[in-house]
């Protein structure tokens, strides 16, 4: 049984690790990303939405990064379980490449 | 207590940079047609490839001795109250003594309307309670208009403030309004009238005045 | 028949007069709807004349105006004292707007080219036809080559958020716009500097170092105005310029600068002020990045040095270092606008960038600013995502760091001619000219040559219409309804701005928001035009609604306050959160991380350096046609200075051959000591292909058909200046 844990726990760290890598190498198609983005989050994440409104120039790349390194802590996880893994890469290529410091900052939404 | 008006401009050369907005803007309100100017920027330098250094906006002088109004033989042209020398379209015959009598080159004779034409400070303008066009429209403010008689005006204040100088025209003293700063360079375009009596005609007279004194 | 006794004429008659007289125009002269329009006073009552607010248009500032429309005739536009950022005036291109919209030349009805591309056969139809054979073209390319094979471009215009909306609702993100034949590296530069586009406040500076930009002629508002108040109030304007412009002609110091050298000058600068320690140490500490990075990168770049690269005295560029650091912080180096010139534009305007902030100018008065800007709302739609499109944008990869939304037309074309890496077979533009403004025109003819299908919406045919499938004829914007427009502008002026129609559109001209909403029912998108402009401007609106009434009675919405001292504490947008001398993204892109000055390319003996410029009466190719313009400016001429034209016995006036690696043209020669012995120069918008431009046609030459296309490596824009040509007596 432990053992058994033991093996999640290092494929979970290795998928983790795999994921990070990827998104560091903006490998996620941006342009999906920005589809889903406003199909998944911008839903909530809207002017006089439920949530705060968002876009890509919101947050730092950095700061997309710790969201996306951390989204079972988000409010809205569950949304996030939701998600392939493939659609995650999507989406931060096209937030964290089109953050507020980024070379090529978002104009619209 | 009733003063008249005594409208004047007062230019400051040294703002003026040659955008020709003026000229457009005098062009389209006074509907004056192709190859022809009510106002012109005069500039120093240019000919021979020389550099150009002095961007010098004239227009009629509204002269308080006009030579151009001695010069019409029917008194279409005519100084009224409020200083500005006007032409009266229906007494004006189109003879072009008064073009070749204005020192400063400021009249012409429009080909549509077949009359004498030039620069009357916009008076349809005034009327409407607005400065001329080519005054507003001006991106540097290079002209400041007004009545010299109202001693609250911007013009009243400079000509008591500033040292200001106006452009000679050669055997003549037309006595102009327009005014311009002291240190303007170029002070010799004017040329001597040539009033009635004279009859050699300017070859150039029936053409179109250049656009520009470049080329 | 005097023009005085002339009954007004209606609206009615001036369309058939107009259109008589664009059946003859070649024999008539301009001045005749001129005439036709001529006043009557007496004639109209009060209540047929009207005031009316609304944007110029006739390049991309969008001046304050006011319309004097008589019986639904604009007779006359006025500058809008009320708009700030205009300075309450208009200059020779604002004022002769109202021959844009009464121009015989105008596009009326659609048009299908009937012979060979560019033969100008056309074939008149109905909107319904052309529109219908529109979206069957949309609906086949992107059936057969995918959505991103249908490539789009709007220029500078308030409806080109529209065409934007359009492409991305079709489903292509090849959307281009006239960006990266301009400023994009000069954009680059300083968003990778400052994380920001700063607005120079030129109102307040007491010192303007101004390289290559030519502000009394390429009109910028409030720039152009207030450099001359500046210069009232006693500033300083250092000009460096291979020619000597009318910007030259009025600074207190001209240098004509070696032309490629502009980057080594500001180098020097920077070692004088770092050297001689004239920087302000807390502002270095507190808010830059890199600093003893660039301390020891500059070492290198002495006066000395920066003197034989620069040809201006070593003597100069120190005094002038140190000038400019006791006139700090209100002193600047001009961020300028085009920066289209060289291979390294975008190093070349980080050194200015970096001058900058070794002045410590940034937020401060008389510096660079970022003011404080309005946000209206915004009508987003919820384009639909099509699987089947590549991943990325067909000019990707092409340059070291693109601008995602902008794009590159050099890359682009080039990527379009060789069909890689997937193919682009449909092309719309919208009110920009490649043909004229992008380098290398045969090269854009060959482009054009490998589409299937390209169609074009303008006011006028353009030599980029002229070589269109389909012509749509747009209203001009004194006859259309426009989105707001907010903008930002140092000194204390930016604001929000709209228009509606002054007067209603002429002869069969439709918006291209009402275009692109017909494409889109057709083509099953309907939903994501299921709105109208109003209600977009009530979008706008809705949370600002002092610039509703704003916008109402004074015809512009100026923001008020300091635009300086705004942003104390703030952190900059850029990875180190500081002004960044040194660019860490840039060291991993393999891209210099602080500008190293490579020498500009020997000029080829019996060669010139071809620049490119403006004069304040034209907006490159959009106004040369202008009846009003035309007659301030009849054709393009070469500068040449009168050492080589001796030489080679040309004489003022006489016609010369000039040719480059793109092409040949012909052109008058204008001998003048007015450019350096070494450079010659023409300017923008002559020489053009369109019969359908009636003034200037057979007139002059097209600079674009002898620029070549070199672009900056960094940003993909244009490198116009790379160009070596040959001059010649025909």
């Amino acid at each position: 049984m432990t053992k058994k844990l033991g093996v999640a726990a290092i494929i979970m760290v290795f998928m983790v690790v795999t994921i990070g890598v990827a998104m560091a190498e903006g490998k996620g198609n941006a342009r999906k990303g920005k589809y889903l983005f406003r199909k998944s989050c911008r839903t909530c994440h809207i002017e006089d939405g439920s949530a705060k409104d968002l876009s890509p120039v919101s947050k730092t790349q950095a700061d997309w990064q710790i969201i996306f390194d951390n989204t079972s802590k988000l409010q809205c996880k569950e949304e996030w379980e939701k998600l392939s893994e493939k659609d995650i890469l999507d989406i931060h290529a096209h937030l964290w490449g089109h953050a507020f410091d980024s070379p090529s900052p978002a104009k619209c939404k | 207590m009733t003063q008249h008006k005594k409208y004047v401009i007062i230019v400051d050369a040294a703002k003026c940079i040659d955008c020709k907005a003026c000229m457009v803007a005098c062009k389209v309100e006074n509907n004056v047609p192709e190859g022809f100017w009510r106002n012109e920027i005069n500039v120093l330098g240019g000919e021979d490839g020389s550099l150009r250094t002095e961007f010098q906006p004239s227009q009629c002088m509204q002269c308080d001795d006009p030579s151009c109004v001695a010069a019409c033989p029917v008194q279409a042209t005519y100084k009224k109250e409020n200083g500005i020398v006007v032409i009266d379209p229906e007494k004006c015959i189109g003879c072009g003594n008064c073009v070749t009598a204005c020192p400063y080159n400021a009249r012409y004779r429009n080909p549509v309307k077949r009359i004498a034409d030039k620069c009357d400070f916009c008076e349809d303008r005034l009327d409407r309670g607005k400065e001329p066009a080519c005054v507003v429209t001006c991106p540097t403010k290079t002209r400041v208009f007004g009545n010299l008689n109202d001693p609250d005006s911007l013009v009243a204040q400079m000509i008591k403030k500033e040292k200001l100088i106006r452009i000679a025209a050669p055997h003549i003293n037309t006595q102009p309004n327009i005014y311009y700063f002291e240190g303007t360079q170029l002070l010799d375009w004017a040329v001597t009238p040539m009033l009635p009596g004279n009859i050699n005609m300017p070859q150039n007279f029936w053409k179109s005045k250049s656009s520009s004194k470049e080329g | 028949m005097s023009a005085t006794k002339t009954q007004m004429i209606s609206r009615r008659k001036f369309l058939q007069l107009s259109g008589a007289l664009a059946a003859t125009t070649a024999v008539t002269n301009p001045y005749r709807v001129l005439y036709a329009l001529t006043r009557d006073k007496g004639e109209i009552t009060p209540d047929e004349i009207r005031e009316v607010f609304s944007a110029c248009d006739m390049c991309f500032n969008k001046c304050g105006l006011i319309a004097h429309v008589e019986n639904d005739v604009i007779k006359k536009l006025d500058p809008n004292p009320n708009s700030l950022k205009s300075r309450g005036m208009l200059c020779a291109r604002g004022n002769a707007g109202v021959k844009q919209l009464y121009d015989p030349d105008r596009l009326k009805y659609p048009l299908l080219r009937k012979g060979a591309r560019g033969d100008g056969k056309w074939q008149r139809l109905s909107w319904d036809q052309a529109l219908d054979h529109a979206a069957e073209q949309l609906d086949k390319i992107g059936k057969e080559y995918t959505r991103c094979g249908f490539l789009f471009m709007a220029g500078t215009d308030m409806q080109s958020t529209f065409v934007h909306q359009f492409a991305e609702a079709y489903g292509s993100y090849n959307v281009i716009s006239h960006e990266s034949n301009c400023l994009l590296s000069r954009n680059r530069a300083f968003l990778d500097t400052y994380g920001v586009m700063p607005t120079p406040d030129v109102l307040n500076c007491k010192y303007v170092i101004m390289p290559g930009s030519n502000r009394f002629e390429a009109l910028v508002t409030p720039d152009s105005m207030d450099l001359m108040t500046a210069k009232g109030n006693k500033s300083k304007l250092v000009v460096l310029d291979p020619r000597f412009t009318k910007t030259a002609a009025l600074a207190d110091e001209w240098y004509p600068i070696k032309p490629g050298t502009d980057m080594a000058f500001f180098l020097g600068i920077a070692h004088v002020i770092i050297s001689e320690e004239l920087y302000d140490e807390t502002f270095i500490k507190e808010k830059t990045f890199g600093f003893e990075e660039l301390k020891e990168h500059v070492k290198q770049y002495t006066p000395q040095w920066a003197a034989k690269e620069t040809e201006i005295p070593a003597k100069d560029i120190t005094r002038i270092a140190r000038e400019l650091a006791s006139a700090a912080p209100s002193a600047m180096v001009y961020p300028g606008r085009r920066s289209s010139d060289y291979e390294d534009s975008t190093q070349i305007r980080r050194s200015y960038a970096i001058v900058n902030a070794l002045l410590g100018n940034w937020d401060q008065k008389g510096g660079l600013q970022v003011p404080k800007k309005i946000k209206p709302g915004s009508m987003h739609i919820e384009a639909p995502f099509y699987e089947d499109n590549p991943d990325d944008r067909v000019d990707a990869g092409r340059a070291q760091m693109m601008f995602d939304e902008e794009g590159s037309f050099k890359h682009t074309r080039d990527a379009v001619i060789e069909g890689k890496p997937y193919p682009i077979k449909g092309w719309m533009t919208y009110k920009t000219n490649p043909m004229q403004t992008g380098a290398n025109r045969d090269k854009t003819i060959e482009m054009i040559n490998t589409l299937d299908f390209m169609m074009t919406v303008d006011i006028a045919m353009s030599d980029t219409a002229w070589m269109a499938d389909l012509v749509l004829p747009a209203p001009s914007y004194l006859e259309r309804q426009d989105p707001l427009s907010a903008f930002l502008a140092a000194s204390t002026c930016s604001g929000v701005i709209t228009r509606d129609p002054v007067v209603p559109a002429m002869f069969e001209s439709k918006p291209v928001f009402w275009i692109v909403k017909e494409l889109a029912k057709r083509l099953d998108l309907g939903e994501f035009f299921d709105f109208t402009v109003d209600d977009f401007r009530k979008a706008q609106l809705k949370k600002i609604p002092q610039v509703a009434k704003a916008l109402k009675e004074d015809g512009v919405y100026n923001i008020t306050g300091p635009s300086f001292g705004i942003h104390k504490g703030k952190p900059f947008k850029t990875r180190s959160k500081k002004i960044e001398f040194y660019n860490t993204r840039y060291k991993d892109k393999g891209i210099d991380p602080m500008p190293v000055y490579k020498q500009p390319k020997t000029i080829p003996e019996n060669h010139f350096r071809i620049v490119v410029g403006r004069n304040a009466y034209v907006t490159q190719s959009a106004s040369t046609n202008n009846s009003l313009l035309w007659e301030l400016e009849k054709e393009n001429t070469l500068w040449i200075h009168p050492k080589p034209a001796i030489a080679m016995g040309i004489k003022n006036g006489e016609t010369v051959f000039v040719k480059s690696l793109a092409g040949k043209v012909t052109i008058k020669a204008r001998v003048t000591k007015e450019t350096r012995p070494d450079t010659v120069y023409m300017d923008t918008g002559f020489g053009v292909l369109s019969k359908g431009l009636t003034n200037i046609f057979g007139k002059g030459a097209c600079i674009a058909q002898v620029l070549e296309d070199k672009a900056d490596k960094i940003s993909g824009n244009m490198a116009m200046h790379e160009t070596f040509v040959t001059v010649t007596k025909t």
